[in-house]
């Protein structure tokens, strides 16, 4: 009778739940009657028909969590993630002394975690990731001593991680990434000897990483990104067992210690944006099962390690903005699994070594801003999965290869700012996926192919500061997603009439070259200030003191 | 003492994964991400290794 007597209160307190829900309407609609243990989303004690677990995700819930939770004695499981709640986490959820799993993550619950939760002896999964919740991170949560996963990412957090959460044997998962937490990191932060996952990304944490961090063998991923941090890499890294070391987005400064290289357990390394200096070390090759690299924005000089080439499972190597020289190893040739290779913005000189084209997996490669000099590679046509190609801002010279022109999936052709020569291929036309196509301030000679009219995708196109004469191909007038038109400082002659269907142009710059005509008002294409067509003596404008002797011929 | 020093040295590798996947074989090594919550579309997930045997996945 007692029994019965709990279950029946628990069917009062669960439609005392559904009372605080807002839009329940179509969700909750079978929460009426005795049996409470039929109703949508509860699970009952099979003898005692307590209830045992309430199960109402991702059902579009609003309104807030009422008091009345704390009724519910008998609960082990409470799963309110993916939807709309607002207000507080009531005091009285610390009354559910049975539970062992809470999730209230996705919703937009604001105010403290509510000290109460420490009286949940029980608690396993506390997961409230992604709401609006703001305060301290609770000091007593170290007081619970089953708590395994502590997921609190995405809040409002503030003040410092506690030091005491650090001496909980059994914590196994603590994601605290996207808050406001400061202090620094707590030598003791190794006393967590079970845990796999730390993860403070995009806090603002100030210090040093600790010597003790040698200490920290459970880890596999460690987590410090954007934060801001200070001082070398310590050696003691290197005791590390993490399949996923990330320190970007910190200031970390001094060398890369060589130790990193004895991670063989690394799949991701990121040590990108911060200050760190020296060389690469050369033993970072022998990362044998290291799928990510990411060393862009530093401050590294010297040259790429040609033992990079030996990464064999290597994906991603980001190396962009910072002061390598020397030339780029032909040994990154034997990266047949690379996928995005990055060397923009450093000091590179030599030629683009044909090896590249064995990473035939490529799909981005960028080494804008150095100074590559020689010829664009014929062979870089076998990279037939490369979308994006930039080789801008260098002094390579000699023609643009027609080979180019077989690269069908190229979404961004950018060769601008070199010294190239020559005419431009007809056969880039027929690269129809392109949306962006820029070959300007370089030496091109010839005229702007008919074929452009085939690159239906196309929204950008700069031909820009060359020596191109001829017309403008009626063709052009095809490309209907084209936005941007640059042709200023070229030797383009006739008129400009074919750009009168190109309706989705938004810039257009025509300027100083030999034009002649009139522009056209109609089409709406007057929205082209003056500047567009400057420097084009023959012509005529439909602004004031425009082509004024050819009106006179009139 | 050059072995001892290789033990208790640094550096790391990945998990043998030698029965980790209970009576389950093959039992080898994998990467698995790791979903933080929402992610921007250009970051990648955090990753860690697993032991895999079929379609199932184990601690190391």
């Amino acid at each position: 009778l007692l029994v019965a007597g709990a279950a029946a209160d628990d069917g009062a307190a669960l439609l005392e739940v559904k009372k605080s829900f807002r839009n329940v309407g179509n969700v909750l609609y079978d929460w009426s009657g005795d049996d409470h243990c039929s109703w949508r989303g509860v699970l009952c004690d099979n003898v005692t028909f307590a209830v045992a677990a309430l199960n109402l995700s991702g059902l579009n819930l609003e309104g807030e969590i009422s008091p009345a939770v704390g009724a519910l004695k008998s609960l082990v499981s409470i799963d309110l993630k993916s939807n709309g709640l607002t207000g507080q986490i009531p005091d009285e959820i610390g009354d559910c002394s049975s539970i062992k799993t809470l999730d209230l993550s996705f919703n937009n619950l604001d105010g403290d975690i509510p000290f109460s939760v420490s009286k949940l002896k029980h608690l396993e999964t506390l997961i409230l990731k992604n709401n609006q919740l703001v305060g301290a991170i609770p000091s007593t949560l170290s007081q619970l001593p089953n708590l395994k996963i502590l997921d609190l990412a995405q809040n409002k957090l503030s003040g410092e991680i506690p030091r005491l959460i650090y001496w909980n044997e059994v914590l196994q998962y603590l994601g605290l990434r996207g808050n406001q937490l400061e202090g620094t990191l707590s030598p003791d932060m190794c006393q967590l000897t079970g845990l796999w996952y730390f993860d403070v990304k995009n806090n603002s944490l100030t210090g040093e990483i600790p010597e003790t961090i040698g200490n920290c063998t459970s880890f596999q991923v460690l987590d410090l990104s954007y934060n801001h941090l200070t001082g070398s890499i310590p050696f003691n890294i290197g005791f590390l067992q993490v399949a996923t070391l990330s320190l970007q987005g910190n200031k970390f400064t001094g060398p890369i210690p060589s130790v990193i290289g004895l991670m063989q357990a690394l799949a991701v390394l990121d040590l990108s944006y911060n200050q760190l200096s020296g060389p690469i070390p050369s033993i970072l090759g022998n990362l044998s099962y290291t799928e990510k690299l990411y060393m862009q924005g530093n401050r590294l000089t010297g040259t790429i390690p040609p033992e990079l080439g030996n990464m064999s499972t290597l994906h991603y190597l980001e190396l962009n903005d910072n002061q390598l020289t020397g030339s780029i190893p032909s040994e990154l040739g034997k990266l047949t699994g690379l996928y995005d290779l990055n060397l923009a913005n450093n000091s590179l000189e030599g030629p683009i070594p044909n090896n590249i084209s064995s990473c035939v997996n490529l799909n981005s490669f960028n080494a804008h801003g150095n100074k590559l000099n020689g010829t664009i590679p014929r062979s870089l046509c076998k990279l037939e999965s490369m979308t994006s190609l930039n080789l801008s801002s260098n002094h390579l010279s000699g023609p643009i290869p027609i080979e180019l022109s077989r690269i069908n999936n190229l979404d961004i052709l950018d060769l601008s700012c070199n010294m190239i020569t020559g005419p431009i291929p007809s056969a880039i036309g027929s690269l129809e996926h392109l949306l962006k196509l820029n070959l300007s301030k370089n030496a091109l000679v010839g005229f702007i192919p008919a074929e452009f009219g085939n690159l239906r995708s196309i929204g950008e196109i700069d031909l820009s500061n060359n020596h191109l004469g001829g017309l403008i191909p009626q063709e052009l007038g095809m490309l209907q997603n084209l936005m941007l038109l640059k042709l200023e400082n070229n030797n383009i002659t006739g008129d400009v009439s074919s750009l009168m269907n190109c309706f989705s142009l938004n810039t257009l710059n025509i300027s100083f070259n030999n034009l002649a005509g009139v522009v056209p008002t109609d089409n709406n294409f007057s929205r082209f200030s003056p500047d567009s067509f400057l420097g084009n003596p023959g012509l005529c404008g439909y602004w004031l003191a425009s082509c004024r002797s050819s009106s006179h011929q009139d | 003492e050059a072995r001892r020093r290789e033990l208790v040295g640094p550096g790391s590798s990945p998990p043998t994964c030698r029965s980790r996947c209970g009576r389950c074989h093959p039992c080898r090594p994998v990467h698995v991400a790791i979903q933080p919550g929402v992610s921007f579309p250009l970051e990648y997930y955090p990753e860690a290794w697993r032991c895999k045997c079929g379609d199932r996945l184990f601690m190391p």
